[in-house]
């Protein structure tokens, strides 16, 4: 088959039509044939990137057209991937219909071969054109936040270079910002921040530190205690990092600028109102400077210093609960308590090249999302899943791996899960069960496992359970990750999960 | 028997149906693979099981079928029997709707198997 040659997908459960259709259309397309809706969902999921237009009949056993388009519109496939809706329906409000869901065309029947064909093209050569912009744009972005990413990494690296921390600390801010802010965003809606910001404010609390190169080097490495107008002088750092960003001459009114100076002023203050410089208390300290605070402090603690050694991560918390350094927020405590065991493991395998592909994706989502100019591209949204799928699945090849999909419902095991669970490769939610024979149960609790989550979470779940594994019932821990798709109304759905199972012994 | 004594024989057009498939071998491969469709059994399975959305969807996809072949009076009649049908239950019209597709199935049936 030649690869450069468009693919189109044919939907319909009369043979003879597929046939009418295929025999216009192969000399120029490559095609794909599906009997019915499922068949097309199923080809559509698998290939979303590479199929450039369906054409698909109207009334089909099992799902019809019109149910496909819906579960299209429900996916965004319907944004990308053009549909020629062809049918001997004259009905006027189902017609109608298929328009309202998306159909690029409606082609009657009997319908005129070339008539077809060009209709065809066009539409092609339409959403081709389309698709090229869309990924030039997106590619142009993905290098400039590459490079401005790096940009920011290596001026606060500079800073910290010169207070004698290693680079690390300003990594370690970034994660456990980001951490803290998902969290926060999933127990509460009462701060003016939403998930566009989680981006910006962690790339800002990068700067959280700048002040300190107004400090002089005497004090700012002085090994022993300082005295009391040493410290003084050490505190002038928010205050002279927030006067530094005030002084630049543009982007007062840009988010990441007004954040990054919230961060430098105020991440010093006490949630009780005793910090410096301003004393603010509560939440009239802004909300990045309260969590950029939580994340400083608990770094700060867990690595080594010219004044002291480094605590566990278990110690940092403990003193942290006791208000040992500082007080905080209670609810930011709650959050910090339900992502601690997970970050110890995110901040010893943080990647920078990973950092900055994730603030591109938070980039090009808000880009996919935005309401007055939306992009759709089916095709870098399938690149972050497929970035976050690989960072997960990269330590654990050659293992038990499964990948669940929502619509259409469907599992797919690795050659080594089918095998020692005695299951097939694939199965469809919908196959019959007795199909499976003894192992049928194996499928249930695997179901069930991958229902059991339903809380939106980007980090990976643990769970237990006990499967027969080569014929032996056998205990077996479950790692889960989701992947969460935004609807157009504005509720996060799970689309799909993807698991390793690891036998206990 | 030709390709347009065929169509003549059953008082349809081969110049309508050649204007949109252009070959005569394409029309003719399409005819033979009509006889393997299973629309009109399972349209009569329908019937006989009282499945009256079944029946709806086997006379719209014969419908269907027989339009882009150029059998026109197959075409229209199963046209009548998907309107009756569209409401999802059998009307006392619907036995003698089903007579009349019947009739030109059978019709164009025959003339497809003495067809060279």
């Amino acid at each position: 088959m030649d690869e450069t040659r468009p693919l189109i997908l044919i939907v319909d459960d009369v043979a003879l039509n597929r046939a009418l259709l295929s025999d216009v259309l192969c000399d120029k397309y490559n095609i794909l044939e599906a009997k019915n809706g499922n068949e097309a969902l199923l080809l559509l999921r698998e290939k979303t990137s590479e199929i450039s237009l369906v054409l698909l009949d109207m009334v089909m056993p099992q799902k019809d057209g019109m149910e496909v388009l819906s579960i299209m519109n429900k996916n965004g496939w319907i944004n990308e991937i053009p549909v020629i809706m062809i049918s001997v329906e004259t009905s006027h409000s189902l017609i109608e219909g298929a328009y309202s869901l998306g159909v690029t065309d409606f082609i009657g029947r009997p319908f005129d071969e070339m008539v077809l064909m060009n209709r065809v093209n066009n539409t092609i050569r339409l959403y081709a054109k389309q698709k090229q912009l869309s990924n030039l744009v997106l590619s142009q972005i993905y290098e400039k936040t590459r490079n401005n990413s790096m940009m920011v990494t290596m001026l606060s690296h500079i800073v910290e270079f010169r207070n004698g921390e290693s680079g690390l600390h300003v990594l370690h801010i970034n994660t456990i910002t980001e951490m803290l802010l998902r969290e926060l965003l999933c127990r509460s809606n009462k701060y003016a921040i939403n998930r566009d910001d989680i981006g910006i404010i962690s790339t800002a609390s990068s700067m959280h530190d700048i002040g300190k190169i107004t400090i002089p080097d005497a004090i700012l490495n002085k090994p022993g205690k300082l005295t009391p107008e040493e410290f003084n002088i050490i505190k002038g750092h928010s205050l002279n990092g927030a006067q530094m960003l005030n002084s630049v001459p543009f982007g007062k009114d840009e988010p990441l600028m007004k954040h990054a100076y919230e961060i430098c002023r105020w991440h010093h203050e006490r949630y009780d109102g005793r910090g410096y410089p301003d004393g603010l208390k509560g939440d009239e300290i802004p909300i990045a400077a309260q969590i950029v605070s939580i994340a400083d402090v608990y770094d700060a603690l867990t690595s080594e210093r010219c004044y002291k050694k480094a605590y566990t991560h278990e110690k940092a918390l403990e003193m942290i609960h006791n208000n040992e350094c500082g007080v905080f927020n209670p609810l930011l405590l709650e959050c910090l308590d339900a992502i601690s065991s997970r970050f110890v493991v995110s901040l010893q395998t943080f990647d920078w090249g990973k950092q900055a592909d994730k603030d591109f994706f938070y980039i090009a989502d808000s880009m996919m999302k935005d309401k007055a100019h939306p992009i759709y591209n089916q095709t870098f949204r399938q690149f972050i899943n497929e970035r976050k799928k690989s960072h997960f699945f990269e330590s654990m090849l050659d293992d038990l791996l499964f990948e669940y999909s929502y619509t259409p419902a469907v599992i797919r095991f690795s050659s080594m899960a089918s095998q020692k669970l005695g299951l097939p490769r694939t199965i469809s939610e919908k196959d019959d069960k007795l199909a499976l024979g003894a192992n049928a149960e194996n499928w249930e609790k695997i179901q069930s496992v991958v229902h059991q989550h339903p809380a939106l979470s980007n980090d990976p779940i643990q769970t237990e359970v006990t499967l027969t594994v080569d014929g032996k019932s056998t205990p077996c821990k479950v790692m889960l990750l989701q992947i969460w798709e935004n609807s157009p109304d504005k509720k996060s759905t799970l689309a799909s999960v993807y698991g390793h199972i690891d036998i206990l012994h | 028997m030709s390709l347009s004594e065929f169509y003549s024989s059953l008082g349809e057009s081969l110049d309508e149906v050649l204007d949109r498939l252009r070959m005569e071998s394409r029309i003719m491969k399409y005819l033979r693979l009509f006889l393997e469709d299973p629309s009109f059994n399972e349209l009569k399975e329908a019937f006989e099981s009282k499945d009256a959305k079944t029946a709806f969807r086997a006379a719209h996809t014969l419908k269907g079928v027989a339009a882009n072949l150029g059998l026109n009076k197959l075409s229209n009649t199963s046209s009548d029997l998907t309107e009756d049908l569209r409401p999802g239950v059998f009307t006392d019209k619907s036995q003698a709707l089903l007579e009349k597709v019947e009739a030109d199935y059978i019709a164009a049936v025959e003339g497809i198997k003495q067809l060279e």
